[in-house]
């Protein structure tokens, strides 16, 4: 019975050895909103698109950027509930590590755990798949980093990347504007540039959400923040 | 009598300048009965970290191979040394998993940071708090001599001969006043880029 | 017990008993003593903290009792039996005085001292005793006790609460244990002052029952002298 063959994991191999499953959470990825990392000399920026349907929304209510330990944030795109558990757990495993080691989880190992987690959900029985691509930035011992991490379980440490709608051109957009030795200020700069490629409608601070990170630690900018950097933007 | 004290054995641990110490005897007997003189109760856990479990002999073993088994862990999955506070919270949570039905170890760790080379001493009770002071550290069935005698003797900045002479000194007036302590001794004297291992004569009774 | 069960005592099953209240007959009041003999001297010392647990009933109870010219006793430990054993013992130095015309010497009052103490094998005085002073050739000379009479003499012994801090120290510094290429002698007495205060300031750190101040009193052909010094109160 072809049924049989899925009783299993959802995610099985077709027969040219593509798993087809998470090719289209990579496709639900792709469909999500945009979003930004950028790593800077002094720090690094995630910046993302929140845009409401309607206007009766409650604006900077439910957010996109979000801490996950003092030094540590994360932003998505792609589906949101799915995003909100994978913080849940991501804060749980951070706190799992301060408890036990008594030193604050690195960058690397929350990124290696997290895809541990997403990996899991590519080969377990009863689950589908995470619908998001995560983008992880965090400043440990005076150095930033940046990762992405897919449905899939791959994970790759970027200076620079995009995700979600028109994510190729975004990636094209940061290969021309990104050089090593940008400062955290103009990186937001590029960031909110580099979402206005192929942004539609009227970019305001109440439909984009910025995160930075640095030695003082992460922090979600306030929308006054935002509007101060978008004044600057042609 | 305590399970702790079945077996005998002391232990210190000392900060020096740009240096620590760990030292231990090296018995192992049944309550009053001597079996060995070769006991080993200092484990190396890094290049500058090293770990004494003074308590009930087969958990000084077992606690090593738990503890060695889990900083292989670490190292792999991190991909660098760990560092001894981190260390030191690793034993302390192995022990308080089992927090009702301990493992008989009272561990001394004494190291040097990877990076700044610090040094870094501190011990545990056997169901893991730890005590992380600023001068020395002690462990075993003579705490009370092994105090003493550190509490009169230690200065600050010692240098690593120095801080060798203060230590050994220490632990032998302090095995001495203990009957299930003593019949031999080993030093550890740590420092950046060397690592000294000395064996001590002792009263053999 | 009536057959007949009670409804409104819900705990009718139980039997009504006595129950036991336990009298100790002892207290550990806690204190040390050192003592350390010269050539031609005897320093003994205690500290003068009485407690009890974690309360301090006195910090200026002197634990030395002169017994003569030449002897001095130092007790630890359940300070009722400490005052009734030198009652005792003062009583039966004046006995002796007077049967003999003349002051008992430091080895005799040692004997003596031991067989009293065994006197009461069954229902021992709680003292840790330690006695100096000068023999008949006026040399130094100390002797210390278990509580049930056990007598060794020596030339240095610390006992008491902190004993096991302060022996160890008085080998090393002392008796010349584990030292090498040294002239074991009989320490003079200024050195044996010193080390007596480092041993006590090193017991007060550790020991809760060791502190306030100590007594010492310096004995020689001359007389006693006696001196006092500070320790941590806390």
């Amino acid at each position: 019975m072809a049924s049989e063959r899925y009783s299993f994991s959802l995610t099985t191999f077709s027969p040219s050895g593509k798993l087809v499953q998470i090719e289209y959470a990579l496709a639900a990825v792709a469909a999500g909103a945009p979003s930004v990392g950028i790593k800077a000399s002094n720090g690094i920026v995630l910046a993302t698109e929140n845009k409401h349907k309607s206007i009766l929304y409650e604006e900077h209510s439910v957010f996109k950027v979000e801490m996950i330990t003092k030094h540590i944030g994360m932003v998505y795109s792609g589906m949101g509930p799915d995003y909100r558990l994978l913080v849940k757990r991501a804060r749980k495993m951070a706190q799992q590590y301060q408890l036990v080691y008594n030193e604050p989880i690195p960058t690397a190992q929350l990124v290696q755990r997290v895809a541990m987690v997403m990996q899991e959900y590519t080969q377990s029985g009863g689950v589908r798949p995470f619908g998001v691509s995560l983008l992880i930035c965090g400043w440990d011992e005076g150095k930033p980093y940046l990762f992405q991490c897919d449905p899939s379980g791959a994970y790759f440490a970027w200076k620079a990347t995009a995700m979600g709608k028109n994510f190729i051109n975004g990636k094209t957009f940061l290969e021309k504007r990104y050089s090593e030795d940008l400062e955290l200020d103009d990186a937001v700069h590029t960031a909110i540039l580099t979402l206005k490629e192929g942004f539609e409608g009227q970019m305001t601070a109440d439909n984009i959400e910025i995160g930075i990170c640095d030695a003082e630690g992460f922090r979600r900018l306030d929308p006054s923040s935002v509007k101060d950097y978008l004044a600057n933007i042609p | 009598m305590s399970i702790l004290a079945y077996n005998g054995g002391a232990i210190i641990a000392m900060k020096g300048k740009n240096c620590v110490a760990i030292a231990s005897d090296k018995r192992f007997g049944i309550q009053a009965q001597t079996l060995s003189c070769n006991f080993d109760k200092i484990f190396e856990m890094g290049p500058h970290l090293y770990i004494a479990l003074p308590g009930l002999a087969t958990d000084t073993q077992t606690v090593q191979q738990k503890l060695k088994f889990r900083l292989n862990l670490y190292e792999l999955r991190e991909n660098r040394r760990i560092h001894p506070k981190a260390f030191a919270s690793m034993v302390s949570n192995l022990l308080y998993e089992r927090r009702f039905g301990p493992f008989f170890v009272e561990p001394v760790i004494a190291g040097l940071d990877p990076k700044t080379f610090e040094p870094f001493v501190c011990n545990l009770d056997l169901i893991g708090c730890p005590n992380i002071p600023e001068d020395f550290v002690v462990g075993g069935t003579c705490s009370e001599q092994l105090y003493g005698m550190c509490e009169a003797l230690w200065k600050p900045d010692l240098l690593p001969d120095e801080l060798f002479e203060t230590i050994s000194q220490a632990l032998l007036n302090a095995v001495d006043r203990d009957a299930m302590s003593g019949w031999g001794a080993r030093v550890y004297i740590i420092e950046k880029d060397k690592i000294v291992v000395k064996e001590l004569k002792t009263r053999m009774d | 017990m009536s057959s007949v069960v009670d409804p409104f005592n819900k705990f009718s099953y139980m039997e009504s008993g006595s129950q036991r209240q336990h009298f100790s007959p002892y207290a550990d009041n806690g204190g040390s003593v050192v003592a350390i003999a010269g050539e031609d001297y005897a320093i003994i010392a205690a500290d003068t903290r009485l407690s009890s647990g974690f309360s301090i009933y006195t910090r200026e109870q002197s634990k030395l009792f002169q017994l003569s010219e030449k002897t001095i006793l130092g007790c630890s430990g359940c300070w009722c039996d400490t005052l009734t054993l030198t009652r005792v013992l003062d009583a039966r130095m004046q006995m002796y005085y007077h049967e003999h015309q003349k002051l008992m010497e430091t080895p005799a009052v040692a004997q003596m001292l031991s067989t009293m103490l065994y006197y009461k094998r069954f229902f021992p005085y709680y003292v840790s005793n330690i006695l100096a002073g000068l023999d008949g050739e006026g040399k130094g000379c100390v002797y210390s006790y278990d509580p049930i009479g056990h007598c060794e003499k020596s030339y240095f012994r610390a006992g008491g609460s902190a004993g096991a801090l302060l022996q160890p120290l008085l080998d090393n510094q002392i008796g010349f244990h584990n030292m090498e290429k040294v002239t074991v002698a009989p320490v003079p007495v200024e050195k044996a002052l010193a080390i007596l205060k480092d041993g006590f300031i090193s017991a007060a750190e550790r020991d809760i029952y060791t502190g306030d101040s100590i007594l010492i009193k310096i004995i020689t052909k001359d007389g006693i002298k006696d001196e006092s010094f500070q320790l941590r109160k806390d």
